[in-house]
């Protein structure tokens, strides 16, 4: 029989086994297939990077991907070498010389990849195809899509070649590992000895240490000004952090898991139960000899949650901070006598002008005197503190009256706002923030007296809010005072500025009229709209999180498959076991238990562990990173919230399946 | 002494076309016995012992153990039968790896859900019975073959079970071991009164028990019966036997 021949007929033979394998390095040749071809698309990337950003985020990122299939691909190879060793023993007790075993090895490697490739190809280009559409759509790009072509030839050569590149070193790493092992080696592989375990008390409890500091020295952000992060750097302290929690992970999993395993026996009450007096020993067992594996998974499952959660809050954040920077659909400052009436002239052009209202709002500024006046009464008067530093700002409370607030807040649909809100008092104002203090202190209560031509108007601060109806472009420092209050102010107060807010769902999410817009007020920097800030973002970051997207797909096809082919070569070099444990009369419903605690002791130390350190990345990425426009809402959190629940869905399927394969495997025998 | 086990025209076909594996098969053991099963390769052995520990089921017959039709168990109940009723012991020891020797005798007692300070009571006067006192902390793969064949006897002891099922114990070990492991097993069957069916083609092995029933083709074609006390004229009669049934071959 010719090794090819031979190939095929062990690939059919062993199909269940092989079927996986191949779907998963489909996946990845997939994944590389599509990102090539997306770094290939000159069509797309024209639009969505003017600047070669995106061009070299794609290099990048394709050096990291390069260097994970290389990853993937030899340790799943490892991995059914292993599992054949004996196999490949018998072969050369036959008499097959070791380069014949080797042109099998190769042959079938030549097959799997041949089919890997051929699917990762075509599921490649359709997904490839599906990215544009969805990019195409959600930043309505106009595309001619007959100009991207299915197969990027190019791209489709670059993937051929890589593939057979890998094969080639995957060929080289067998043929070492071939001719290394004795044939006495080959045939006994399997039973390798084992060794005594040692339990190593301090490395447990140091890698205990370890993680607690590190995730310690991560809540230290906390602290404001005084912490480390700020005192010593924010680089320097997330790289000690890093260090601190990638080294307590690796002592944590390798030493105090077993150690804290081997402990729990003692505790004689729980430990001689028909499950834990088997679980336990089996995961001590497995543990000790996969701690690599683990450590690798748990590091890697940390940085695909966290890099997932973190791109879901920097995506959201700019999103949800839109509200506050650009409150209404349109809003403009009046600079010129007749705005007002071209405004509505074009806005007509495109929705029926009962969908659409209009808001003018005049500002009046007031200097005031008090102990201690907010910040945002002074913002923006020096040059370097405010959002547009050449603009130089006066002193002042910029005043509106608290009709005027409802009605914005109607208009912009906050109704939610406007329930919550109760009639101000003429001793009373509302002041908006422009962030929450650091210190977390509030001005609630505070008293500041308005100057005013005739004397001084003491006002109490009833609430802060960050709700503010106009934009920073517009307005900052607002106050809210009463109707009355807001007369007063007026008539002897010069105005600083008229406001036109314009809201309706006519014009939702028209970037046209506000280009329109935008010339008919000579490209005024105090024109701001909602839909096109929302626009701005999504194009702007949009290509990073799709490319960043494929890495963390990437990772999660690893992670999941890994601990899959793990779990399934652990469970089925122990299926001895669980007949004799099935002979002693454990029912199938108890040896089903056994299984699902075992393998789901496996799936959770890298979610969970992932979980944390992902929880304490994404604290201090928000608190020490990113600028704090909307306080601390858990709605915030919704996106990493996703993010996680998403992960954990992987996950649970993964646990699902190799449950299952499990079971076939135990069960059936 | 009462009946343990009946079986009654016990019949085992695999293959509809095919030679019946067991064929009408039947028997009695009474309580306190320890009978020997022999024969060659391929003579029906195996499957006995499947059909008889309720891991196969017989396509023909009736098995009773402790007045327990077998065919009225169904897989959970089977399962409880086992965990209650059967020991076992292989030729291959089928220690679990990754437990203690100590862990190992105790999985079947946590299985009948006893307390552990007796468990460990029960694991530790049988393991100085059975000469492995001094291992017990020890993994099996520390162990010589001999003294992993012990513990696996202790497991399958420790629960008291009305039958012990041992399927070619000494096939692995050597003559010494192979000795100590069947001086164990008689003295637990005289002084613990556990009731053996052991399947050998060892006729020295045999020659332990009390009683012998010799198979060929899923047939029993001979019983040979221990008279006197005296072992090594069993040992005689048994092999004078076996070298009868060959040279008739």
């Amino acid at each position: 029989m010719n090794t090819i021949s031979m190939a095929f007929k062990n690939l059919r033979k062993n199909f269940s086994f092989y079927a996986l394998y191949i779907l998963s390095v489909s996946l990845v040749i997939t994944v590389y297939f599509a990102f090539t071809s997306f770094s290939m698309n000159n069509v797309m990337l024209e639009k969505i990077s003017g600047d070669g950003r995106v061009e070299s985020m794609c290099k990048a990122i394709s050096v990291f991907l390069i260097a994970f299939v290389i990853f993937y691909m030899s340790y799943s190879n490892r991995f059914f070498l292993r599992r054949r060793t004996k196999e490949l023993g018998i072969y050369a007790l036959l008499g097959y010389r070791k380069e014949s075993i080797l042109s099998l090895l190769i042959s079938e490697n030549i097959i799997i990849g041949i089919f890997a490739l051929v699917m990762g190809l075509v599921s490649g280009a359709i997904m490839h195809k599906g990215i544009v559409f969805g990019t195409t759509v959600l930043l309505n790009l106009s595309i001619d899509n007959a100009k991207i072509p299915f197969f990027n030839f190019i791209a489709v050569a670059d993937t051929i070649v890589f593939i057979l590149g890998v094969l080639f070193v995957l060929a080289l790493s067998n043929a070492r590992f071939l001719f290394k092992t004795s044939l006495m080696d080959l045939v006994r592989f399997e039973k390798s000895a084992e060794r005594s375990m040692k339990f190593r008390k301090i490395s447990a409890l140091l890698g205990f240490i370890l993680i607690i500091v590190g995730y310690g020295l991560a809540l230290d952000i906390f602290r404001g000004n005084a912490s480390l992060w700020f005192s010593v750097g924010f680089y320097p302290t997330g790289l000690m952090t890093a260090m601190l929690i990638v080294a307590g992970t690796v002592l944590f999993i390798a030493s105090f898991l077993p150690y804290a395993a081997q402990k729990s026996k003692r505790h004689k009450k729980t430990f001689y139960t028909e499950t834990k007096i088997v679980t336990v020993p089996d995961f001590i067992y497995r543990i000790r000899s996969n701690a690599k594996t683990l450590i690798m998974l748990t590091l890697l499952s940390a940085a695909t949650l966290t890099v997932s959660s973190v791109m879901a809050l920097s995506l959201f954040y700019p999103i949800a901070a839109v509200a506050r920077i650009a409150p209404s659909e349109l809003e403009f400052r009046i600079e010129e006598e007749g705005q007002l009436s071209g405004a509505k002239l074009l806005v007509s052009q495109y929705a029926p002008d009962n969908s659409v209202t209009y808001i003018q709002t005049d500002i009046y500024k007031v200097t005031a005197s008090a102990e201690k006046l907010p910040m945002e009464y002074s913002v923006g008067t020096s040059k370097g503190s405010a959002d547009n530093e050449n603009i130089f700002r006066e002193a002042g409370f910029e005043c509106i009256s608290y009709s005027q607030y409802v009605s914005l807040l109607q208009a912009q649909r906050r109704n939610d706002i406007v329930g919550k809100l109760s009639v101000l008092q003429d001793d009373e104002c509302i002041l908006v923030k422009y962030q929450p203090n650091a210190d977390g202190s509030n001005e609630t209560g505070s008293i500041y007296s308005l100057n005013i031509h005739d004397g001084s108007i003491p006002l109490t601060v009833k609430a802060t809010t960050l709700n503010n109806p106009i934009s920073f472009a517009n307005s900052i420092g607002t106050m809210i005072v009463s109707d009355n209050v807001y007369e007063q102010i007026k008539s002897g107060t010069v105005l600083e500025n008229s406001i036109v807010s314009i809201n309706g769902e006519g014009i939702e999410d028209n970037e046209k009229l506000f280009e329109d817009m935008s010339d008919l007020l000579d490209n005024s920097p105090y024109l701001q709209g909602h839909s096109h800030r929302v626009n701005e973002i999504m194009s702007a970051s949009s290509s990073t999180f799709l490319l960043i997207g494929f890495l963390v797909v990437l990772f999660f096809i690893a992670t999941g498959s890994i601990l899959y082919f793990n779990n399934i070569s652990a469970v089925s070099d122990s299926k001895a076991d669980y007949e004799i444990l099935s002979k002693m009369g454990y029912s199938n419903k108890k040896l089903k238990k056994i299984l699902r605690k075992q393998i789901l002791t496996f799936f959770s130390i890298p979610f969970l562990f992932g979980l944390i350190d992902c929880i304490f990345a994404t604290i201090v990425y928000k608190t020490g990173l990113m600028q704090d426009l909307l306080g601390n809402t858990i709605t915030l959190y919704f996106p990493t919230i996703i993010a996680v629940a998403l992960t954990a869905s992987i996950y649970f399927i993964y646990y699902f399946v190799t449950v299952h394969t499990c079971y076939k495997t135990v069960l059936n025998a | 002494m009462p009946t343990l086990l009946e079986a009654k025209e016990v019949t085992k076909v695999y293959r509809k076309s095919g030679h019946p594996s067991l064929n009408k098969v039947s028997f009695r053991v009474a309580e306190g016995e320890f009978i020997g099963i022999m024969g060659a390769s391929g003579s029906g052995k195996t499957t006995l012992l499947n059909v008889l520990s309720t891991i196969d089921t017989p396509t023909s017959g009736n098995i009773w153990i402790n007045n327990v039709n077998l065919k009225s168990l169904n897989h959970t109940s089977a399962a409880d039968f086992r965990r209650d009723n059967l020991g076992f012991i292989f030729q291959e020891y089928f220690l679990l790896d990754s437990l203690t020797i100590r862990e190992n005798i105790a999985v079947p007692l946590t299985l009948q859900k006893l307390p552990p300070k007796k468990i460990e009571n029960m694991v530790r006067s049988l393991a100085e019975r059975f000469g492995i006192a001094s291992q017990l902390n020890k993994y099996p793969g520390e162990l010589s073959g001999g003294q992993r064949q012990r513990a696996s006897a202790a497991r399958a002891i420790v629960k008291k079970p009305s039958i012990l099922f041992a399927d070619e114990p000494t096939g692995a070990l050597d003559s010494s071991s192979a000795t100590e492991l069947l001086n164990t097993l008689y003295e637990a069957n005289k002084e613990l009164q556990t009731t053996i069916l052991m399947v050998t083609h060892d006729a020295y092995a045999a020659s332990f028990t009390k009683r012998i029933l010799i198979f060929k083709d899923g047939c029993i074609i001979k019983e040979i019966m221990n008279q006197g006390n005296n072992r090594r004229d069993f040992y005689e009669s048994i092999a004078a036997e076996i070298t009868k049934l060959d040279s008739a071959r």
